[in-house]
């Protein structure tokens, strides 16, 4: 359980997406977002589809990881498949049985946009199975630099999330802590009406927030004892290596892209 | 933004955690659709708000759904849902830490909590109409509503949710507020962003 809040849904394996750089995954799928959008014809759908089944062999994770994503919208997208084979009054009729009349065009405009609704949620999926959360902490803080310009706080942003990450563990250790203190207590967390479950949030918020009022100050002297002085010239245990395989696949994308262009109709 | 000092940084990062693990426990309130749900996360944003200022708020609305999107992913793949909690969160903590902080008084954060549902739940309606359904739609592949359809949901489900919701957190955090009061002042003597 505890393991699980640390990980997320990042799924250890020993494949060359688990290699990485996360900042190169990142782009990677900032970008796959924007063309799948491109396509809009057989050959253009079929190259994504490829491009998409080929990263999920690479990442070597198991078809039931990535199922688990696909799973709370499969009927949903199935339904909006089925309309738009109901409803598309368009091209060549297929098939009519009484008054239902399917037509080509219905067909492959539902095929069409269940594929790119599934091809969407695989690759973001793999994004999050392959990478740790901190790994990716990691990456945004190097990718979001530039907005330091803005004066956005870049790397306490990034240093924020790394705590939050690290101390998540811990808070839903000591949640559990209180929760089974109140209901000793006779405090009911899980039962009963609205009016008295939120009364009863408020037992198990009150000692959450001075807990970690208290350790936020204990932590902040930790670090300030020990020479933390915010992002600049900050050394880094945890470096992220910008690998050829990174480039590879960077380019890789960037040529779909050109394909995609190239072939769209 | 002044410069963050390490104590708000740290504390800024706890209280995301806080929401983050209060957004685990969200739940559905009957009559309304099921992808409407309540959470008290904007509680600890609300505090943070409070005590180092209105960014540090913010942040922690972003950070609590940057880490729910990389925990738990969304159904989307893009993270619509993420984005529409992030712009709630912050269009209900900034109205509120504003009247608040021109009253200063209890009473005041009553008035400064019911602008803040006000506001909340008027402008929630509005990014709906205009962005927050049709990216759904978009994403989802549904066939896209028509206006009156949209205003129709919009009218029966996401205004009275926000409206219950805004309630909720008002009476929660009033709760809290009282008790907290010490603690926060407390946290005040430091310096604030």
């Amino acid at each position: 359980m505890m393991e699980k809040m640390i990980f997320g849904r990042y799924v250890p394996a020993d494949s060359v997406i688990h290699r990485m750089d996360p900042r190169s995954k990142l782009l990677i799928v900032f970008l796959f977002v924007c063309i799948v959008f491109l396509a809009n014809n057989n050959i253009t759908y079929g190259i994504l589809a490829v491009y998409t089944l080929i990263m999920m062999r690479l990442s070597k994770i198991p078809f039931r990881f990535l199922y688990a994503g696909l799973k709370p919208v499969f009927w949903l997208v199935v339904f909006t498949m089925l309309l738009h084979l109901f409803l598309t009054k368009e091209g060549q009729m297929l098939f009519e049985l009484g008054p239902v009349k399917i037509y080509d065009e219905g067909l492959r405009k539902g095929i069409f946009i269940s594929l790119r609704f599934f091809l969407l949620i695989l690759v973001t999926s793999l994004l999050t199975l392959t990478t740790t959360p901190i790994e990716i902490t990691d990456g945004l803080e190097t990718l979001l630099k530039p907005l330091n310009k803005v004066k956005f706080p870049v790397h306490e942003l990034a240093f924020m999330m790394s705590i939050s990450l690290r101390f998540i563990p811990t808070l839903m250790q000591e949640t559990d802590k209180i929760m089974k203190a109140q209901t000793a207590r006779g405090v009911e967390f899980t039962s009963g009406p609205v009016k008295e479950r939120i009364k009863a949030i408020i037992p198990l918020l009150i000692p959450l927030f001075v807990s970690s009022f208290k350790r936020a100050e204990e932590l902040a002297i930790a670090m300030e004892a020990r020479g933390y002085r915010g992002g600049e010239g900050r050394t880094k245990y945890r470096q992220l290596h910008w690998k050829p395989v990174d480039t590879v696949m960077l380019f890789l994308l960037g040529l779909i892209t050109i394909l995609l262009i190239l072939f769209r109709t | 933004m002044k410069k963050l000092n390490t104590k708000t940084i740290v504390t800024v990062g706890m209280l995301s955690t806080i929401a983050y693990v209060l957004m685990l426990l969200n739940f559905p309130i009957p009559p309304f659709p099921s992808f409407l749900l309540i959470d008290f996360s904007d509680i600890p944003a609300m505090i943070a708000a409070l005590v180092f200022g209105p960014a540090a708020g913010i942040l922690v609305e972003l950070i609590k759904n940057i880490l729910d999107y990389l925990m738990k992913g969304s159904p989307t793949g893009v993270p619509v849902g993420h984005i529409a909690n992030f712009a709630a969160g912050i269009i209900f903590i900034l109205p509120t830490w504003f009247v608040y902080n021109k009253l200063k008084t209890k009473k005041g954060m009553t008035i400064a909590l019911v602008t803040g549902t006000i506001v909340m739940s008027v402008l929630m309606s509005v990014l709906n109409y205009f962005v927050i359904l049709p990216a759904y739609t978009f994403f989802l592949n549904a066939p896209a509503m028509s206006a009156p359809e949209t205003r129709q949901l919009i009218v029966t489900a996401i205004l009275p949710f926000n409206i219950i919701k805004g309630f909720l957190l008002s009476i929660v955090f009033m709760l809290i507020f009282s008790r907290l009061q010490s603690l926060i002042g407390k946290q005040n003597v430091y310096e604030s962003i």
